[in-house]
Formats: structure tokens, C-alpha cells, sequence
């Protein structure tokens, strides 16, 4: 299992015959498997995926990948980061249309596996979080595409603190298409069930009768997006936080106080990689930013710049002390020529840049051009 | 002749759908009946994956400060000021150019207050040094991808109003003027050029006293000829101005000089004895407020002459340390040459994105069957859209290093090469404006009927781009001075006997290169034949105009006088300079490449943007460096070139690294983008939103 904490299987239902649950083990594979056999099968009008449990799912299972590092097989985990990312795009470039429902925690590697497809449904046991930059890793399987495209610069603050979204602000931020409460769930399964469409308009006019409009809280911090935007669009991570630092001048506020603090406890190494990864996002198209991301990991990985991730899985994972001593410790230890090592090629004659799929279909919204 | 038997009728439908499906244009069998729908398919899929790295290609097309400008791509694409719109399920931002004049110079006002909030400007006129100015001509290309009234709002006053306070100026307008001109607390113009006089800046006719008693200037607008014309920010926005002015002391002219007069006062009214009109509605650049100004005895402060150049004593005296007032004259130049070179690259950028949704609309749009029942053929593959497209799609790509090179030789600038710069510059800035003009004429029609509507951006960048042509020095009259100043190198080598040195005009001291009579095509495709034809071009006109010169010179014509009568060598060999020049940027370019396919493609992009200009332009036929059986080599190799660079258009454009927001629908699935349902009235929850 290296896909989902352990608690976890996936159900993926295609059509209204099947209903498959994937425990852990080869997860990723199994799923990228199925995936590609719904494409061809012409039973198969949609597939829907949803989590067992408390979880849709809380990430891939680092934990496993950081024992490879450690034992000195980072291409074990590169293996599955390729895996993961390949996954990724085919959902991205889906024929038919994937729902997923996310009736509970979404976080790292459960993103991906959801916010590429057609339809997410948020509850209001939805919890959506990106905690990379506090593991010493960085947001990716193709969030440096979806948080990029958050309105104004909300992305870049979910990416950069890890914030918790709840479902409402999944809704209001794009990443949720649409929220129906959990208590209606089960009927609007039965419901898709029986249809026999791929039409999209035709699912989401299902969906729709079983959606309502939640209110964002008050203390939401989508109510905030003005700060965020003037703070989250400078230029570097140290233009952010003196951003921030003159906002909490300006007013005395728990919530710019707690932002300062993240950005603070998190790794400055994954700080700067990930704002970068995040603005190139921006103008790419969801391939390029899963190759930029490959490269990106598999450098994390071989630790050259920096071993934070191995340093933050000690910390929040094994010993659980949380305190990662971050090396480099400081923003200003970081020149330019140590970012740019993250998005060059692995300089190892094996390795090569992730190779996507020819894929036969393209949504709109996922033709990478650069 | 037989009909074809059912059994071959059906195959050759079933082929002829298939052909639709997939999108390709290789099949040219027969078939009975067309598709009945068109589907749009991305021009991706049929394009097979480049075997060169389009972000490698791009970091040697943008040369520097990429990530400053893909954060600035993303500022203007994250806020709503910057018109967001969707179409086929994509956002576009551009401009509402259907916005009234007023309406547009708001915007305009706005989006600049918004990319100052973001901190885009921040060290633009208080940093120094070469990183600073490269960071700062990255930005400014990116805002004007945008807008072209954005970038030139923001070149006003940054790079004219604030390059003339740091040039002319010294410490104490430093001190005084450049932070708050950063921080737009300050908003500047600049007055030069008059309703009498535009390139001709040493006829203007403002006139400036100095009153010793108050120790005071006073500016004259003396007659109407005399209003100040075309000045961006003067009608709406700018608070001060430069003022370019004869300045009289005791009685004697010294000629022309820079000043700074405020016009409004914080709270945007006019300041007394000055009188502000406005150019009115313009065909482009209506975003900016371009003005008229009249100075009725407007008293400025002694210290406000800005003295690098000249300064004058409080007691009325004309100090200055350059004696001869052509050097002087030619010293208040020096901020045009900054202008110079961000007009000559934002053509470059302008070209770019024409071209980007100009091509990738012709790899999805089709026209005519060759034969009965046949898919239709995609535009860009006839032969005569190619040759439409491709060589101006080669030479953006040369006039891409010949702009990062004006740049590079811009920022690291000594006195030294003062002369090289502006002559670079002058010719550069005509060439590469010209080329623009006409790759968007090109492209417009290329894309036909579609080409005309405005959110497609490339018919309304002819209007927006159009004065680039005649700002900052009409290109003609450029052209000229780098005709000038090659010959003055030319009289000046043959008069002391030395070699030349410096223009790029060493190869002057050479023997003359010999062309084969006979061009083979790998002949044709070398850089030796390549920058010999061009170099023996160049030396043969260089010698043609000396001597053209020399002998109505000889008949009793003045230097002025027998200059204006060789406007067609001089224009011819300006071309030739040119043309050597960005070729040899284009191979500087090429040599820090190490083999592979992206060198590969380098050089057949080279190839083409030479043999082009060998076929076009007619002076090789014109004076004999080409023969006509070869002229006719070259024809036939350009269509060569443009099947092999068939395969690559769409790699080639995506290289230019535009994002799709900056492009247009038709550059993506134009039939989604104009559907039925496009033009309903959206319902909330059922669309859900697209990340």
C-alpha cells in the first residue's frame, strides 16, 4: 500500500454493475489499471470514486518512501511517483467522466486522485489540505496546475501553509464542483447508478438535485481573500511574509499571525520550490506541470539541496516530535542556482523525464502546450 | 476506365471517416461523401511531439527573467481587472477595446495601480546595474503581451520621463524625483516632440529664458506650432513633465534642453499658464492619454534644468562642458535609445503571439477538398499558407536574438559603445517594427474572416502596434542615420587608413567573399554562403554609396544635399546592415547550443529566415550577387524549407512560451467557443467550474 493511510480502501464503481474496492497494496497501479480498461469499455459510462471510512483518502504513503530513500533506493519511490503522476493525467485527460465523492479528509495524493476528474463532490465532512512544505516535500500530483488556477492567489496561500479547507470552501475556490450533504449521498449514488450517459451536462443536472449552496463560515479565510491576494501575489516567499508581517502591523489578527507561523515552521527549501512550481503552473498545461513535478520530486528525493523530506517525515511521522531542523534553515541560505537544481534533469544516466501517455481524448481544460 | 466496385466504394468511405476522426490530412484517396459535422481536433494531436525541449527553446527565445515574467503572466491572469472572459471553456484576458477612449485610459490607470500594489515596478528607476535593466525590459514585454497602452502608459513615464531624470539629470533630481516616480506618487511625461516638429527635435520651437533677479526659467509655447504633440499621459494623468525647449541666455540660442515643469497639482488640476488638450480618439492606443500642451510663461525653478549636459549659473551664465552643440544635442538623445529597445522587442513579442494563434488556427481549420468527397485540407497545409506563415515564423525567431542582444549591449553600455548602440538600436527598432506590421497584416488574413474580430486579438494589434513605425524616431529617418553613420565609418577608415573596427563591419577588411555560381541546396543552407551573400552585400553597397556620395559631391552637391539624392543605396544598404547584423545574432545564438535536435532546428529556422530575405528582397537581383538560375534555387529551396518546417509549426509556436489566457479562442476549439450554447446565459451549478 503505498497510496493511502492505512485505514483506507478506495471504491470505485463503474457503472451501475461494479463495484470494486481497492485495499492497499499495488493501489495506484490497480486503479491507473482500471482506468484504462473503463476508457475501452463501452459498458462504462462514468466512474465514481469514494473512500471508505473517515477519508476520501490522506495522501500517498510517504512513510514507505522515505524507508526506500533511506535504504538507498530512491528510484523505488521515483517509480512510484511516475506511477502516481501517470495516474494523475490520464484522469486529467479522462474520456468519460469521473465523480468523486469526498465525504471526508482530501489531502496530498487523494487531491490528485479526484480534483483531475470531472465531478468533485464536497460534504460537510469534506477536509481539503495540501501539508507538503511542513514534510519537507511540495505540493504535486498536479497541484501546481489546480492550485494555481484557485481564484486570484488563493493557491498559492493553500500550497505554501497547508491550510484546511472546509467543504463550502472547496466549493467557492473551484476545487469542489459541487456540495451535497452527506445524508443525501446515498440516494444520489442510487441515482447515478441508474443513468446510462456519459453527457456531463446530463450528470451534473443529477448531481444538481441533490446539491445546495452552503454558506462559507465567518471565519472563513475565503473571506480574507483580499489579504491573500496582497500578500500571496508578491513576487518571492520573503516578499510574502514581509507582506504579511506589514498586514499583522495594519491590524492585530489571529489568523495573519497563524499564516506568518506556517510559512515559518515550514521547510524554506519547500517554501521557494513550491511558489515557483506554483506560478509556472500557471501558464502550463496539466502535463508539463506533472513532468515539472517528476523532476522536482525525484530531486527531492536524492536530497542534493536539501534532505527535508526525510528530516520532516522524522519529525511528523516516525518520532513524531515536530521539530524538523530544516537544512538549509533559512530563506536566505537558498540562492537561486539551488532552486533551479529542482527543475532541471536528474543528472542519472537511468533517469528520464516523465513520458505521458498518448492519450486519444483531451478535455478542454487539460491540452499542456508548454 | 472502370467505376470502382461497391466493395472499394465502401473501404474508401470507411477510410475517408476515419481520416476525419483522426484528424489527419496524409490520406488523398477518394471517397464518397464528407463527414457531416465538423469536429474541432486539437492541434496537438496531430502534431507529432516535437524532438526538441520547448521550455529549452523558450529559455533561449525569452533569454533571461523567466520566472518574473511567468509570475507577471500570472498576476494579470488571477485579477478581474485584467478582463477575463471564457470561451470554449477556456479564459482569455485582453483588453475591452469596445470601451470608449475614457473608459480604456481608466483601465489602463488602474491595472498600473494594481501591478504597483504587486510590487512589478519596484526598483525600476531607484536599482541599478544590468540585472535590474534586464528584469525591468522582462516585465515591460510581458505588460505588453497584454495591452500595448499598458506597456507604453508605463514606458512614458519609466523609461522617458524617469530615463531623462537619470540620464540628464544628477544627485539632487535623483534625490528629488526618482522615488516618488517609482512609487507613481509622481506622475511624468514627456514633452518633445511638437505639432511642427517630430524627428526634427533640434527645430522645435518651445522656447526657454532665464530670469536672473527671481532665479527662475520661464517656458514659451511662442506659436501654435509650437504645443507640444503626442504626449502620452499629458491629457488625463501626468502631474509633471520633461519639457524639451530652446534655451535662450543673454540673447544667444544654446540650443535644445531638457526641463521639469509641473502641470497639475495632486489633485489633478491644470497648473496656471499652462493650457492641456487632448490628441483625441486614435486607431490604436486608445488607453493612453496622449495630450497637447501650450506653456504660457510657465516659471520653473533654476534648479530644474536638468545639467549633466549644460547647466547655468545663478547669475545667468551658460556653463557647459561639452563645447561642440551637435555632441550636446546628441547627449539629450540618449533616453530615446532605452525606447528604442523596448519597441524593437515588444514587436518581437507582437509577432509572437499573432503568430501563436495564427498557426495554431490554421492546424485546426480546414478549407476545400482536393478532390470530390475528400476531408477538407487543414489551412496550414497548402503549400502557399506555409510560405504565408512559416518564413515570417523564422524570422521572428532571428529577430528574437537580435532583440536580446540590442538589450544585452543596451544594459552593459559604456561611452565606448554609445555609437554602436544607437546605430544598433536605429536599425533594429525600423526592422523588427516593420517586420511586426507585417507578420500581423499576414496573420490576419490568414485566419480569415475571424481574423477581423477584436477578442482575437491580431487585427486589433495592427491598430495598437501601427505607431510603433513612427515613435521614438520615424523608421525612415532611422534607417537613414545608420546609412549615415556607416558611411562616416567608411570616409573615416579610407581617410587614416586604419581597418575597420567596430559595427560588425570587420569583415570589411577581408578579402570579398566569392558565392558559388552554382548554389546546391547544402550550399544554400550553410552559414558560410549565408554570411558571406550578406557580407558582400554590405560591402558592396557600402562601397556603391561612398562613391555615389563622392561623385555628386564632386558636381558641386553638398554632404546634405547628395544624401537626400542616395536615398535608394542608402536605403538598400541600411536593409544590408541590418540584415547582416541580426544574422550574426542569430548565429552567436546558435553557437551556444550544443548539438542536437534543438541546434537541428536552429539551423533550418536560420536557413529559412536567410534564403527569404535572398528571395524578397531585390536588391541581390539588383545589383548581381545573386544570378537569376540562382534566385530561382532559392525559390525552390524556400518551399523545401517550409514542408520541413511543416511538422514542427505548432512546437515551434509553443516554444514562444504564451500562455493560452494571452492568446485568442481561435488559437483553441474555436467551434466550442462559438457554440449555440456559448452565447446562452450561464446557469449556476450546472457548469461546474473547470480547474
Amino acid at each position: 500500500m503505498k497510496m493511502c493511510s492505512k485505514d483506507f480502501s478506495t471504491r470505485l464503481q463503474a457503472n451501475y454493475n461494479k463495484s470494486i474496492e481497492i485495499y492497499e497494496g499495488r493501489l495506484i497501479s490497480k486503479l491507473l489499471e482500471l482506468f484504462l480498461a473503463y476508457e475501452e469499455d463501452s459498458n462504462v459510462k462514468l466512474v465514481i470514486m469514494k473512500g471508505n471510512g473517515r477519508a476520501f483518502c490522506s495522501g500517498g504513503d510517504v512513510a514507505a518512501v522515505v524507508h526506500d530513500i533511506n535504504r538507498g533506493n530512491w528510484k523505488i519511490g521515483a517509480k512510484f511517483f511516475w506511477e502516481e503522476y501517470i495516474l494523475n493525467y490520464v484522469m486529467a485527460t479522462y474520456s468519460k467522466p469521473q465523480v468523486s465523492i469526498l465525504n471526508g479528509i482530501v489531502m496530498g495524493g487523494g487531491a490528485g486522485a479526484s480534483v483531475h476528474g470531472r465531478f468533485r463532490i464536497a460534504t460537510e465532512n469534506s477536509v481539503f489540505a495540501m501539508p507538503e512544505t511542513a514534510l519537507g516535500l511540495f505540493p504535486d500530483v498536479g497541484a501546481s496546475y489546480f492550485l494555481s488556477r484557485f481564484p486570484g492567489f488563493f493557491g498559492e496561500y493553500v500550497g505554501l501553509t497547508g491550510a484546511r479547507l472546509d467543504g463550502a470552501e472547496m466549493l467557492a475556490c473551484g476545487l469542489a464542483t459541487h456540495f451535497v450533504p452527506s445524508a443525501r449521498l446515498s440516494s444520489l449514488e442510487a441515482a447515478l447508478h441508474k443513468l446510462d450517459s456519459s453527457d456531463p451536462a446530463i450528470i451534473s443536472a443529477v448531481i444538481d438535485e441533490y446539491s445546495l449552496q452552503p454558506y462559507l463560515k465567518d471565519k472563513s479565510t475565503y473571506h480574507r481573500l483580499d489579504i491573500i491576494n496582497r500578500c500571496f501575489s508578491r513576487r518571492t516567499i520573503e516578499e510574502i511574509l514581509s507582506a504579511l508581517e506589514r498586514e499583522a502591523v495594519k491590524s492585530a489578527d489571529d489568523w495573519i499571525s497563524s499564516t506568518i507561523q506556517s510559512l515559518q515552521k515550514a521547510s524554506p527549501t519547500s517554501l521557494k520550490i513550491s511558489l515557483r512550481s506554483i506560478r509556472e503552473g500557471r501558464v502550463q498545461g496539466v502535463g508539463q506541470c506533472l513532468i515539472r513535478e517528476y523532476r522536482m520530486v525525484c530531486h527531492v528525493m536524492r536530497g542534493e539541496v536539501s534532505k527535508d523530506f526525510v528530516e520532516g517525515c522524522r519529525a511528523i511521522l516516525f518520532d513524531k516530535d515536530k521539530n524538523p531542523k530544516w537544512e538549509p534553515s533559512r530563506l536566505d541560505q537558498l540562492n537561486d542556482s539551488m532552486i533551479d537544481q529542482y527543475f532541471s534533469r536528474v543528472d542519472d544516466e537511468e533517469w528520464e523525464d516523465l513520458k505521458l501517455p498518448a492519450r486519444s481524448s483531451y478535455t478542454a481544460s487539460a491540452l499542456a502546450k508548454l | 476506365m472502370g467505376s470502382p466496385s461497391p466493395a472499394d466504394q465502401v473501404s474508401r468511405r470507411a477510410q475517408a471517416l476515419a481520416g476525419h476522426l483522426r484528424g489527419l490530412h496524409t490520406s488523398m484517396e477518394p471517397s464518397l461523401s464528407p463527414s457531416p459535422c465538423l469536429q474541432y481536433s486539437p492541434p496537438e494531436l496531430a502534431s507529432p511531439p516535437s524532438d526538441f525541449n520547448l521550455s529549452d527553446m523558450r529559455k533561449l527565445m525569452d533569454g533571461h527573467n523567466l520566472q518574473d515574467r511567468d509570475w507577471l503572466f500570472g498576476l494579470m491572469i488571477q485579477s478581474k481587472l485584467f478582463n477575463p472572459r471564457v470561451a470554449g471553456g477556456r479564459v482569455f484576458v485582453s483588453p475591452d477595446y469596445n470601451q470608449s477612449m475614457e473608459q480604456q485610459r481608466e483601465m489602463t490607470m488602474k491595472r498600473i495601480h494594481y501591478l504597483l500594489d504587486c510590487g512589478v515596478f519596484q526598483e525600476w528607476l531607484t536599482g541599478r546595474g544590468p540585472e535590474v535593466e534586464m528584469r525591468k525590459f522582462a516585465l515591460h514585454e510581458v505588460i505588453g503581451m497584454y495591452d500595448h497602452s499598458l506597456a507604453v502608459k508605463l514606458g512614458v513615464h519609466y523609461f522617458l520621463w524617469g530615463g531623462a531624470i537619470q540620464f540628464f539629470g544628477t544627485k539632487r533630481h535623483h534625490d528629488k524625483w526618482l522615488r516618488d516616480s517609482e512609487n507613481y506618487v509622481i506622475k511624468g511625461c514627456f514633452a518633445m516632440t511638437e505639432l511642427g516638429h517630430g524627428s526634427n527635435v533640434r527645430g522645435i520651437e518651445t522656447v526657454t529664458t532665464y530670469d536672473s533677479k527671481t532665479g527662475e526659467f520661464v517656458i514659451n509655447s511662442p506659436c501654435e506650432s509650437a504645443q507640444k504633440y503626442w504626449i502620452g499621459g499629458a491629457a488625463n494623468h501626468a502631474t509633471h513633465t520633461i519639457v524639451f525647449s530652446q534655451l535662450n541666455i543673454n540673447g544667444k540660442s544654446e540650443g535644445v534642453h531638457a526641463f521639469i515643469a509641473q502641470i497639475r497639482d495632486t489633485d489633478g488640476n491644470i497648473c496656471p499658464n499652462v493650457r492641456v488638450a487632448d490628441c483625441g480618439h486614435k486607431i490604436g492606443l486608445n488607453g493612453v492619454d496622449n495630450g497637447r500642451i501650450w506653456f504660457d510663461n510657465v516659471r520653473i525653478p533654476r534648479e530644474n534644468l536638468l545639467n549633466s549636459v549644460a547647466d547655468v549659473s545663478p547669475d545667468g551664465q551658460y556653463l557647459s562642458a561639452i563645447k561642440d552643440p551637435d555632441q550636446r544635442f546628441a547627449a539629450f538623445l540618449a533616453p530615446l535609445t532605452s525606447g528604442r529597445v523596448t519597441i524593437a522587442t515588444s514587436a518581437v513579442y507582437s509577432s509572437k503571439m499573432s503568430l501563436a494563434i495564427a498557426i495554431r488556427y490554421s492546424l485546426t481549420r480546414r478549407a476545400f477538398s482536393i478532390t470530390p468527397n475528400q476531408p477538407e485540407v487543414l489551412l496550414l497545409d497548402y503549400p502557399s499558407h506555409q510560405r504565408r506563415l512559416l518564413p515570417l515564423l523564422a524570422k521572428t525567431y532571428a529577430m528574437s536574438f537580435a532583440a536580446n542582444y540590442l538589450k544585452m549591449i543596451y544594459v552593459k553600455r559604456t561611452p565606448e559603445s554609445n555609437k554602436t548602440i544607437h546605430v544598433v538600436s536605429s536599425a533594429f527598432k525600423a526592422i523588427l517594427t516593420w517586420h511586426n506590421m507585417r507578420t500581423l497584416q499576414e496573420c490576419r488574413e490568414a485566419c480569415g474572416g475571424q481574423g477581423l474580430k477584436t477578442e482575437n486579438r491580431i487585427g486589433q494589434m495592427k491598430g495598437e502596434y501601427d505607431v510603433q513605425s513612427t515613435f521614438e524616431g520615424d523608421n525612415n529617418v532611422l534607417m537613414q542615420q545608420v546609412s549615415k553613420a556607416l558611411l562616416a565609418e567608411y570616409i573615416a577608415v579610407q581617410k587614416r587608413n586604419r581597418p575597420f573596427k567596430g559595427l560588425g563591419l570587420e569583415h570589411m577588411n577581408k578579402s570579398c567573399p566569392v558565392v558559388p555560381s552554382q548554389l546546391t541546396s547544402s550550399t544554400l543552407r550553410s552559414s558560410q554562403f549565408q554570411t558571406d551573400i550578406f557580407c558582400l552585400r554590405e560591402r558592396d553597397l557600402l562601397i556603391r554609396f561612398a562613391a555615389e556620395m563622392s561623385q555628386l559631391q564632386a558636381q558641386g552637391l553638398s554632404r546634405e544635399y547628395a544624401l537626400l539624392q542616395s536615398y535608394q543605396l542608402a536605403e538598400d544598404l541600411g536593409r544590408a546592415f541590418s540584415d547582416r547584423a541580426i544574422l550574426q545574432t542569430f548565429l552567436d545564438a546558435e553557437a551556444a547550443v550544443s548539438s542536437g535536435p534543438l541546434k537541428s532546428m536552429l539551423s533550418l529556422l536560420r536557413s529559412m529566415h536567410v534564403l527569404i530575405i535572398l528571395e524578397e528582397d531585390a536588391s541581390f537581383l539588383r545589383y548581381g550577387y545573386l544570378s537569376p538560375d540562382n534566385a530561382a534555387g532559392i525559390r525552390k529551396e524556400v518551399t523545401i524549407l517550409c514542408s520541413e518546417l511543416r511538422p514542427h509549426a505548432l512546437a515551434l509556436v509553443s516554444s514562444f512560451g504564451i500562455p493560452d489566457a494571452f492568446l485568442s479562442p481561435i488559437a483553441f476549439n474555436w467551434i466550442d467557443a462559438n457554440s449555440w450554447s456559448s452565447v446562452q446565459p450561464q446557469q449556476g451549478a450546472t457548469v461546474p467550474l473547470q480547474i
